[in-house]
């Protein structure tokens, strides 16, 4: 009963939602999110929620069916036409950061049913394919250094900056 | 009398020949068409998801503590050309500009085939399969005749040629020692940020992969590269263009390497069996009616 | 030592155990080494030799290289050669030498398998070609492995049975050790231990027998290592049924065309070494050897032509690689196996000396061509050995040259050595311990 009740309340938003404006900036939506899964390397990322939420106006096309938003993928609709804004919004509240441990393996494995969501990205992947698949297509930043500053910790693994090989070995050549 | 001592003391050197190599005979016939170990992992690997960011080139380098690289991670003049994996790279990324669509990258690296042609023409056996799905190498008995470079499909294996004392073979190792032993995924699919490659049991990588192509109608081509080539490998591919096209060899065969042996090891137990006596006794038909061929032979030199 | 012979017409080079006069007392180890010169002599005629300075010159340049190869690594002398693995060490070292050695194996059986004692005055040439190309594929395998130390390893310390590299190394060891019984049997004449030959005598059945076995696998196993790179190897000499049996039978002429070869430059430039018998029968058993090798050849061309038919590859036959396996098998096989069959037919030994080069050049560009220039055709490049490889190579090879002739100088190869009073020359009365000698042998 309280799911449906919850469900209900969830769906009278959506529809307040849509009604009120495109736009939603009501409480528990931030206006930036700062991403910081990969500061071993790169700096965090303050990420401009409010002004992509301005510019897109569709939650969807980066939150999928969570939101409520109108399912467009006939492969998500056959369940989630109507199932309407979830409890769980945000991207790291679906997508792991470490998808590929032996529990989450497992989890996955055991899901039910063993049919949909297999093929979840982690944390890392969706945020880099939803951001770098739609700013190729809108023009937006893609160069890895546009988005997050690659840090000391970057330098040293990539052998770049302060960490660049001396002299650039070439004395194989001589021996072809 | 001295004719049937030598006799038997011919068919005797023989059979001790025999024995000694019979043993290669029989057991490389007992290597047959082996499905793989059950729990064996994989990683699958979606060309099309590939930006060419070469973080898996970094990664490796500094999961394998490799030698310092000529160039930076991040300097992309490399794709210039195609590379291949060397003694200070287990892991290279090419790009590849596609006619119709535009360009792909594709990372190489050792594929850990289920049948490894490396393992199978190593005459130390320095390679092991393990039931993790790693391919590795026992750098200790390792004699450095490069038979596993010849016998390598995908001419992965590289040789530190450099090393006056100690030149071992340098290829991937799925990270085995540090990671995959214990059931994490190596360091090239864990940097990656587009997830290029999923990390998993290899039978669960396979559906992946065929749903993979299901679900996205047109967007690849309708084959799971590995699955079965060369006996099928742990790690897999999925492109939106022929694999020809990527530097894959898309005619490769469906058989383990070692299948192409087969019909010169299954001649070895013949001879070993049947040549000592069927010369012998050509031998005693040669020389029967010839007067005293021994006698004949001190003669001549004695 | 040909012209030191012309100018000395009286020396006597040593061709027994006793000396003639000084009451046959034994030769000693080094009046056996200096050939009964003495030493000043012996350096004399070995200076007046232009060819020895060319093989010094080549010696002082290429041991260096040899000794910098161990000292810098590999890559010193052969580069980093990831998709050429195999380079001129192995290709024309090991491929190459191997199959111009079956020599051993085939003489060996003819004589004590199949009777042919015809054969005996060259059995032993055959034997002797046999177990130096051998020994010095394995010193060309030592140079081009990386650590040549662990040889022995898959003997002893990790077996790897499902290789076939497996098997070729079995093979080779035991080989060896089986052509280096039949060949002491000449060390021991020439050492004066007569109880080794006749031990060795004894079992001359069971080595012939064991050279067939491990000969035929062998020289099968170094075409069936191809069969592991399947896609690498250009198709025209790729053939997963054939490619072992190309290898095999190609041994067969290729081994019997080394020993004319070998024999016709053994009685043009050390004629005083070879006796009558050897000299005399010469044509007529290089006429028989060419005999054999045209078969060997006429097989070899029908498989490689069938291999082609089986999978169908005609159409190969159109490209640059096409025109190129024209040429080796036109050259190395069509002319070879016209110039023996001509020779054979006329009975003209110098058509016969002529088809043997073109077969054994024949052998090792197939070698050649499929360790080294159709691997991975499909790179589009011919992978070039680089200098150091190549004048590395020449020195080993000079050093095996050396060492054959040096062999052939001394110990009963090409003439029979003498050890019984009756063979020697005048000498009265017999002297004591000669009487003493054969009195306790023949008991």
């Amino acid at each position: 009963m309280h799911a449906v009740k919850h469900t209900m309340i969830l769906g009278m938003t959506a529809i307040l939602m849509m009604l009120v404006s495109n736009v939603c900036l009501g409480a528990g939506i931030p206006d930036k999110v700062s991403i910081s899964s990969i500061q071993k390397y790169y700096d965090p990322v303050s990420f401009n929620h409010a002004a992509h939420i301005n510019n897109l106006k569709d939650c969807g096309l980066c939150h999928h069916h969570t939101t409520g938003a109108q399912v467009t993928d006939p492969n998500c609709a056959r369940c989630h036409k109507n199932s309407g804004a979830q409890a769980t919004v945000s991207c790291k509240g679906c997508h792991t950061a470490d998808p590929f441990t032996p529990e989450a393996l497992k989890q996955q494995r055991d899901q039910q049913p063993p049919i949909y969501h297999r093929d979840k990205p982690g944390l890392k992947a969706a945020y880099h394919a939803s951001c770098l698949g739609c700013h190729q297509k809108m023009s937006g930043p893609t160069g890895c250094q546009d988005c997050h500053k690659r840090n000391d910790g970057g330098d040293a693994l990539f052998k770049s900056g302060k960490y660049a090989p001396k002299a650039p070995a070439k004395p194989k050549a001589a021996h072809h | 009398m001295i004719e049937r001592r030598d006799f038997l003391k011919g068919c005797l050197a023989c059979g001790v020949t025999a024995a000694t190599v019979s043993v290669a005979g029989t057991s490389a016939m007992a290597a047959g068409s082996f499905e793989g170990y059950p729990d064996a992992m994989g990683v699958l690997v979606d060309l099309t998801r590939c930006v060419g960011c070469r973080s898996c080139e970094a990664a490796c380098n500094n999961e394998q503590k490799l030698p310092e690289p000529d160039l930076p991670f991040d300097d992309l003049s490399v794709f210039s050309e195609k590379r291949r994996t060397t003694e200070k790279a287990y892991t290279v990324v090419n790009e590849y500009k596609v006619a119709d669509k535009d360009t792909l990258f594709r990372k190489i690296q050792c594929n850990h085939c289920t049948e490894p042609a490396c393992l199978s023409s190593c005459f130390v056996n320095a390679y092991t399969k393990t039931k993790e799905g790693a391919v590795i190498y026992d750098a200790s008995v390792c004699v450095g005749c490069r038979n596993c470079m010849i016998a390598c499909p995908f001419n992965i294996p590289a040789y530190s040629y450099s090393s006056p004392l100690n030149p071992l073979v340098k290829k991937c190792i799925f990270c085995y020692d540090t990671r995959v032993k214990d059931g994490r995924p190596p360091a090239c699919v864990e940097i990656c940020p587009q997830q290029v490659m999923t990390f998993g049991r290899r039978s669960d990588l396979v559906k992946l992969g065929h749903d993979r192509i299901q679900a996205n109608p047109g967007k690849y081509v309708d084959k799971l590269y590995g699955e079965k080539a060369v006996g099928g490998t742990s790690w897999m591919y999925l492109s939106s263009v022929d694999f020809d096209k990527v530097g894959l060899d898309g005619h490769i065969q469906n058989e383990p390497i070692i299948s192409n042996v087969k019909d010169f090891l299954g001649f070895v137990p013949m001879v070993l069996s049947i040549w000592p006596a069927l010369f012998t006794g050509v031998h005693l038909l040669a020389t029967k009616n010839k007067d005293g061929h021994h006698d004949h032979e001190e003669g001549d030199h004695q | 030592m040909k012209q030191f012979l012309a100018r000395n017409p009286g020396t006597q080079i040593i061709d027994s155990l006793r000396k003639d006069n000084d009451k046959g007392r034994p030769w000693t180890l080094m009046e056996k080494i200096f050939l009964g010169l003495t030493p000043q002599q012996y350096v004399a005629q070995a200076m007046s030799n232009p060819l020895n300075w060319f093989f010094a010159v080549i010696l002082l340049v290429g041991i260096p290289f040899i000794i910098a190869r161990f000292f810098f690594g590999l890559s010193w002398a052969v580069g980093d050669p990831y998709d050429n693995a195999w380079g001129l060490f192995l290709g024309f070292g090991l491929f190459g030498m191997v199959p111009l050695s079956s020599s051993g194996f085939q003489l060996g059986s003819a004589v004590e398998v199949f009777g042919r004692h015809d054969f005996e005055p060259i059995e032993r040439l055959g034997i002797l070609n046999g177990i130096l190309g051998y020994f010095f594929a394995v010193v060309f395998l030592m140079c081009d492995l990386g650590q040549p130390w662990r040889l022995i390893y898959p003997m002893f310390v990790s077996w790897g049975p499902e290789a076939v590299l497996f098997l070729v190394a079995w093979h080779v060891a035991t080989y060896l050790s089986v052509q280096a019984a039949e060949t002491s049997t000449a060390f021991f004449e020439w050492m004066g231990w007569p109880a080794g030959k006749t031990f060795i005598k004894k079992m001359a059945l069971g080595l012939a027998v064991a050279g067939i076995i491990l000969s035929t696998l062998h020289q099968g196993a170094l075409g069936a290592l191809s069969t592991y790179a399947p896609g690498k190897i250009h198709p025209l000499w790729y053939s997963a049924s054939f490619q072992w049996l190309y290898f095999f039978v190609s041994s067969l002429p290729g081994g019997l065309c080394m020993v004319i070869v070998v024999s016709t430059i053994s009685i043009k430039t050390m004629g005083w070494r070879c006796d009558d018998t050897f000299k005399n029968s010469l044509s007529k058993l290089q006429i028989a050897l060419a005999k054999g090798a045209s078969l060997g050849l006429i097989t070899y061309l029908t498989i490689r032509l069938i291999g082609i038919a089986h999978d169908n590859k005609w159409a190969y036959l159109g490209t640059g690689w096409g025109a190129w396996w024209m040429f080796e098998i036109g050259f190395g096989v069509i002319l070879s196996l016209v110039l023996l069959v001509t020779g054979v037919r006329n009975n003209s030994v110098t058509l016969v000396r002529l088809g043997a080069w073109t077969t054994i050049l024949g052998v090792v560009l197939h070698r050649l061509n499929v360790y080294m220039f159709t691997f991975n055709w499909q790179n589009g490049h011919v992978h070039i050995p680089p200098f150091r490889e190549i004048m590395i190579t020449v020195t080993i090879y000079t050093i095996y040259i050396i060492t054959y002739r040096a062999i052939l100088y001394r110990w009963p190869i090409l003439f029979k050595w003498k050890t019984r009073y009756s063979e020697y020359a005048v000498l009265d009365p017999e002297p004591v311990a000669i009487v003493e000698a054969e009195a306790a042998r023949s008991k």
